[in-house]
């Protein structure tokens, strides 16, 4: 047993204990230590997934004394591997992106408690991944959802305390039905540990006993996961919690929060229900419609929006419509697909939530259209990272969201009954995706104005040389000259653009890492 | 595997210009220095033209990135790709002359110049793809790229325009990638194979054509005609062409019509002769439908070129009419009509340029926009309006231009192809057709060399603040636009003659093409 | 079919109280009762769950008379695994009152619907 198997439950405790610890560190110190954590967590995961896959498969872990079936256990193999890493990745990167901003929005005597809510968020979406037991998922989920809880209300204005109650009302419907969905299990058979829970299954399904039960527990589980992560028509506390939080926050919520439970659910089809069982219970295509609507609605939204925060969050709805769509065509293709699409979500929206921040700081800290027009000349990077997250989520070339994209149609071309509805629902999507994203490219590159902007509006200029001219006519609206974004947020965004890309040009290995996982997750 | 040399040859044409372009938007000489500007402008096309030669002339395929396990990045040089990338590095040298002069008085030219460098790479590295994901990806770079070109005037009416730009060609290129994406998903490798699946199909004896797997190849043929041919201009998508052409620089204008929307005929031609196979769609509705629609076009655009009174929109109007005639031709899926289709490429982009090269320079000294104020234009610049009525006359195909060689070839080219109605009503439809080109080219021409009774000075300017001449307090002396306006439309309208003259070498490279493809 | 139900009365009962609990969180405006449904809805899981580990007719799994077979005692699980959950409901529960405390001195109601009217007229922060 090598000292590197112990790092997947280093890292839940890892991320827990400074969770406790930074209750008695002040602001800074607990963001630093945060930080650190994270960092840490990042190469703790990526050695574990390099050891899966120098071993070629996955291991189970005791967490406790007891051996399975009566004891707790986790589990690490490639596909956690990559997840986890990935996850504390753009989690590391959300938190340095919007550091000067949780400073600014804050109470300065709050601040330990924010990044309390980050380590705690981070601890449960590590043991969401890792776990093999479906009672301390139950938990971790319960833990994730108060700590997103936390990292909502921390601003302490009247929306996002209106958006908090929501999500947590929306998510306490989900919670139960999950709660209930486990009790079911439990009671029809008898264990809580995913594997042998799966023989069990397994037996029961074999000998035709059990049958509305099992329907019932299939139904209950995938529709209380699917409404705490955001399925239309569950998703109405998104666009608000997204939209009023702090740029860490929606970065954390929109990218990895609402990705936990979908790989919870998953995890349950294959190490519990099992795959075949679930496609013969029709909830794949429950799930399938719900994502296609979820494709369409998402986008129409989010055309509607004024604001740019809001509309990011509507294209996450979207996003995860997509997500949705690819679990529903209940074939391994189509699951690979899924998850590549989590880990392209994940950067994107970070990505996106990141730049606006520093399109928004440059323009007086306005959101609307209007005041972000010509944004991207006054803050550069940020107008940089918000065109490339644009055109990854529209399917550029090269970029990851293309990658994505690819996978979903070639999955869904396999799938003869689903391959109508999910191509025209992927170009349709694709071209609603290109309206409000491109828009907003054009805006925050557009210059105010008609030609006279040419004979300067500062009226230095027109004595001065064309040095000058460029820089005048650059300016825009309120803000007026270049804003030098803070080195952490243009750390993060180049960080992000980078990971974008790099998923974007080399999606091979993963995409082959994240087969060889899902062989092994069962 | 691929060999370097191979490999850098044929990315030098693609690279270098884009390089140039980045160095022309970020180097801050450039921006100052008018005369460094326009040598290092010119260098960079000139160079570039002489790496096309190159690689055309040594040919040859290289593998740039492997994408997916099943997808790849290649380049590839073949007749086609050599045709056009010809096209475009000769165009782009003569109108970049061009538009050394015209932009003189804009504060911002060496913006301009970058994304012109750089669009061009970009055409380069889409005329050299070796598949089909390669030209889509370099097609989606040409959207966003020649994007700033239609925005650089930066008025209201310009980001308007390239916001109409911008969402038909996404949505047009997304259509296509249904198409793409289907096509990648049951017929496997996209690399361009003269002659197409239906080609192969016959040595491998598959039956990819036939049943509903069939029907649906059709269905997503035809996205992929209609999504293309959003760049080119042909109905239903057609609606930005007449809103973005005239809202760009007559530079801008000049490439956009003359070359860039061939890049739609050429995303075409790759489609159905080089990955579908002809036979694929012969005889079907996608054909029929196909031919439907280019006629359409081809008449509607005419019809709306007659009607429109402001020059540069009634140019664009033109190109809409024009591109159609090309993608008439490829549709009949006939060798005579194929080469006439692609003669009318090289003929029309060669026209086209010298009408939009003409007009910017009537805007530019006169300040005139509206057809009808465009008096007495033969005292003022006679050169210009020479070079405007010659080709005016090939394009409405009046021997012994090359616009005359072109429609021929349609004509006949249809009367062969076995199509039924079409093969009568094809003809019928160029025939108005280029009555209408007359309609609306000519009387501009006859305007400007026979201004009517009563002297010029009557026929005043609309807008006497604007142009050239009233800046210079002159009113109705000649004033020809400077030689770096004159030469090149010169020689385009020489190049026009000269094809119509001598053909023949031409249309030999064309029926090689064809009778590869055919 | 009512035979079976009047058997497992007590699952019978937790599943209506679970539905009841849900509805009433879902559907009521006021706050305050939409925390009682949620405490109603989770109740009657562990209601299920401890129904689920009784086995009638055997013992308290606690040693009296020396250890007994497995067959003698009930399913002990089942209280630990409802335990945990009733800690998980009180923390959830303490959050949503919290929060509802919040609204109240801000928005002066308990009353979602209203309070979600009074920030459409508040301009968003």
């Amino acid at each position: 047993m090598s000292i590197v198997q112990n790092f997947p439950f280093f890292s839940i405790i890892l991320a827990m204990f400074s969770g406790i610890v930074s209750s008695v560190l002040s602001g800074k110190k607990a963001r630093n230590l945060s930080i650190a954590m994270i960092l840490a967590v990042f190469v703790l995961s990526l050695s574990t997934l390099a050891f899966c896959w120098g071993t070629g498969e996955s291991y189970t872990y005791w967490m406790g004394h007891f051996p399975a079936p009566w004891g707790n256990e986790i589990r690490a193999g490639i596909l956690e591997g990559v997840t986890a890493s990935l996850f504390s990745l753009v989690m590391v990167l959300s938190v340095i992106g919007g550091m000067g901003h949780t400073e600014q929005d804050v109470e300065a005597s709050k601040q330990n408690l924010f990044y309390i809510m980050v380590d705690l968020m981070l601890s449960s979406l590590l043991a969401l991944i890792y776990t093999n037991d479906l009672f301390t998922a139950y938990v971790f989920v319960e833990i994730n959802t108060i700590a997103g809880c936390g990292m909502i209300m921390i601003r302490q204005k009247g929306r996002s305390l209106s958006s908090a109650i929501r999500y947590m009302i929306l998510s306490q419907l989900g919670s139960g039905l999950f709660l209930i969905g486990l009790s079911l299990l439990y009671g029809v058979t008898g264990h809580l540990l995913m594997s042998p829970a799966k023989e069990a299954v397994t037996a029961i399904e074999a000998a035709g006993a059990y049958q509305i039960p099992m329907l019932m527990i299939v139904a209950v589980i995938s529709v209380g996961l699917a409404i705490k992560s955001g399925l239309y028509p569950f998703h109405y506390w998104i666009p608000d919690t997204y939209g009023y939080a702090t740029p860490t926050a929606s970065a954390i919520l929109s990218g990895l929060v609402s990705k936990g439970y979908i790989f919870l659910l998953i995890k349950i089809f294959y190490r519990v229900l099992g795959q075949e069982h679930v496609i013969a219970s029709q909830i794949v295509n429950v799930l399938f419609v719900f994502g296609l609507a979820g494709m369409v609605m998402g986008s129409v939204h989010a055309i509607l929006q004024r604001d740019l925060r809001r509309m990011i969050a509507y294209s996450s709805v979207a996003q995860i419509g997509y997500i949705y769509m690819g679990i529903g065509l209940g074939t391994q293709a189509g699951m690979v697909a899924a998850v590549f699409h989590v880990f392209t979500h994940s950067i994107t929206k970070a990505l996106l939530f990141i730049s606006a921040v520093g399109l928004y700081e440059a323009s007086g800290d306005r959101k609307d259209y209007h005041s972000l027009r010509g944004s991207g000349y006054r803050a550069r990077l940020a107008g940089i990272g918000f065109s490339v997250g644009a055109l990854s989520m529209v399917g550029f070339p090269m970029l990851s969201g293309f990658i994505s994209k690819l996978l979903f149609a070639s999955s869904a071309l396999q799938t003869p009954g689903k391959r109508l509805p999910t191509l025209i629902a992927l170009a349709v999507s694709t071209v609603l995706n290109a309206v409000y994203f491109l828009r907003m490219v054009i805006t925050i590159y557009s210059i105010p104005g008609k030609r006279t902007v040419k004979t300067g509006q500062t009226g230095a200029d027109a004595a001065d040389g064309t040095e000058r001219q460029n820089a005048a006519s650059d300016s825009g609206s309120t803000a007026g000259s270049r804003v030098r974004s803070t080195w952490n947020l243009r750390l993060a965004v180049l960080c992000l653009i980078l990971l974008n890309l790099a998923l974007g040009m080399f999606s091979q290995p993963v995409v082959r890492a994240l087969e060889a996982g899902l062989e092994m997750f069962a | 595997m691929t060999d370097t040399g191979t490999l850098i040859r044929l990315m030098l044409p693609v690279a270098v210009p884009i390089a140039a372009g980045i160095v022309f938007l970020t180097g801050k000489r450039l921006r100052t220095d008018r005369k460094a500007s326009a040598a290092a402008l010119l260098a960079a096309l000139g160079l570039e033209l002489a790496l096309v030669l190159g690689a055309c002339a040594s040919g040859g395929a290289a593998v740039l990135w492997q994408l997916t396990d099943t997808l790849v990045l290649a380049l590839r040089v073949d007749g086609v790709g050599r045709l056009f990338s010809l096209l475009t590095a000769s165009v782009w040298l003569l109108v970049g002359l061009y538009s050394v002069s015209y932009m003189a008085h804009d504060q911002r030219s060496s913006q301009f110049f970058g994304w012109y460098l750089i669009v061009e790479g970009v055409l380069i590295g889409l005329d050299f793809s070796g598949n089909l994901v390669t030209m889509y990806v370099f097609y989606e770079l040409m959207t966003l790229t020649s994007l700033p070109l239609v925005l650089h005037e930066r008025t209201h009416e310009a980001v308007m325009a390239g916001l109409k730009y911008l969402f038909y060609s996404v949505a047009g290129a997304f259509l296509a990638l249904f198409g793409i994406f289907f096509l990648a998903g049951t017929a496997g490798d996209l690399t361009f194979v003269p002659g197409g699946m239906s080609a192969l199909e016959s040595t491998l004896g598959s039956t990819l054509g036939s049943g509903a797997e069939g029907g649906l190849m059709r269905a997503a043929v035809f996205c992929m005609l209609i999504g293309f041919g959003a760049k080119a201009g042909m109905f239903p998508l057609h609606g930005w062409l007449p809103t973005a052409h005239p809202a760009a620089p007559s530079p801008a204008s000049a490439v956009l019509s003359g070359v860039i929307t061939k890049s739609g005929v050429l995303a075409v031609i790759r489609v159905i002769y080089f990955v579908v196979g002809p036979e694929m769609i012969r005889g079907t509705w996608v054909q029929q439908a196909w031919i439907c629609l280019t006629l359409l076009t081809v008449f509607l655009g005419s019809m709306m070129a007659y009607k429109e009174p402001v020059l540069k929109k009634r140019l664009a109007y033109s190109t809409v009419s024009q591109v159609s005639y090309i993608l008439f031709g490829l549709s009949l899926l006939e060798p005579t009509a194929f080469v006439g289709a692609l003669s009318h490429i090289v003929f029309h982009s060669l026209i086209k340029n010298v009408l939009f090269l003409s007009a910017g320079a009537v805007i530019l000294i006169t300040g005139w926009k509206r057809v009808e104020e465009m008096r007495g234009l033969g005292s003022i610049m006679p050169a210009m309006l020479g070079c405007y009525t010659l080709v005016s006359l090939g394009l409405v195909g009046i021997p012994p231009f090359s616009g005359f060689v072109s429609k021929w070839y349609l004509a006949s080219g249809a009367l062969a192809s076995g199509t039924g109605v079409w093969e009568a009503a094809g003809p019928a439809v160029l025939l108005v057709s280029a009555l209408l080109t007359a309609g609306y080219l000519l009387p501009l021409a006859i305007q400007g060399f026979l201004p009517g009774a009563g002297s010029v000075r009557e026929y005043q300017a609309a807008d006497p603040d604007e142009g050239e001449l009233a800046e210079a307090g002159q009113s109705w002396q000649c004033r020809e636009p400077s030689a770096w306006m004159l030469v090149p439309a010169g020689i385009m309208t020489a190049a026009t003659l000269a094809f119509g003259l001598f053909p023949g070498p031409l249309v030999r490279f064309l029926t090689e093409i064809a009778q590869a493809v055919l | 079919m009512a035979q079976a139900l009047l058997t497992n009365l007590h699952e019978t009962a937790a599943v209506v109280l679970f539905g009841v609990g849900f509805t009433v969180l879902l559907l009521h405006r006021n706050l305050i009762k939409k925390i009682m449904g949620m405490n109603i809805m989770d109740t009657a899981v562990y209601l299920f769950l401890a129904a689920k580990g009784y086995i009638n007719g055997r013992m308290v799994p606690i040693m009296t008379d020396g250890i007994l077979d497995a067959d003698a005692y009930i399913n002990p699980v089942p209280s630990g695994l409802v335990l945990t959950g009733i800690v998980v409901s009180v923390s959830t529960t303490a959050l949503m009152l919290a929060l509802t405390i919040r609204l109240y001195e801000r928005y002066g109601s308990l009353d979602l619907d209203e309070i979600l009217m009074r920030l459409k007229e508040e301009e968003p922060s």
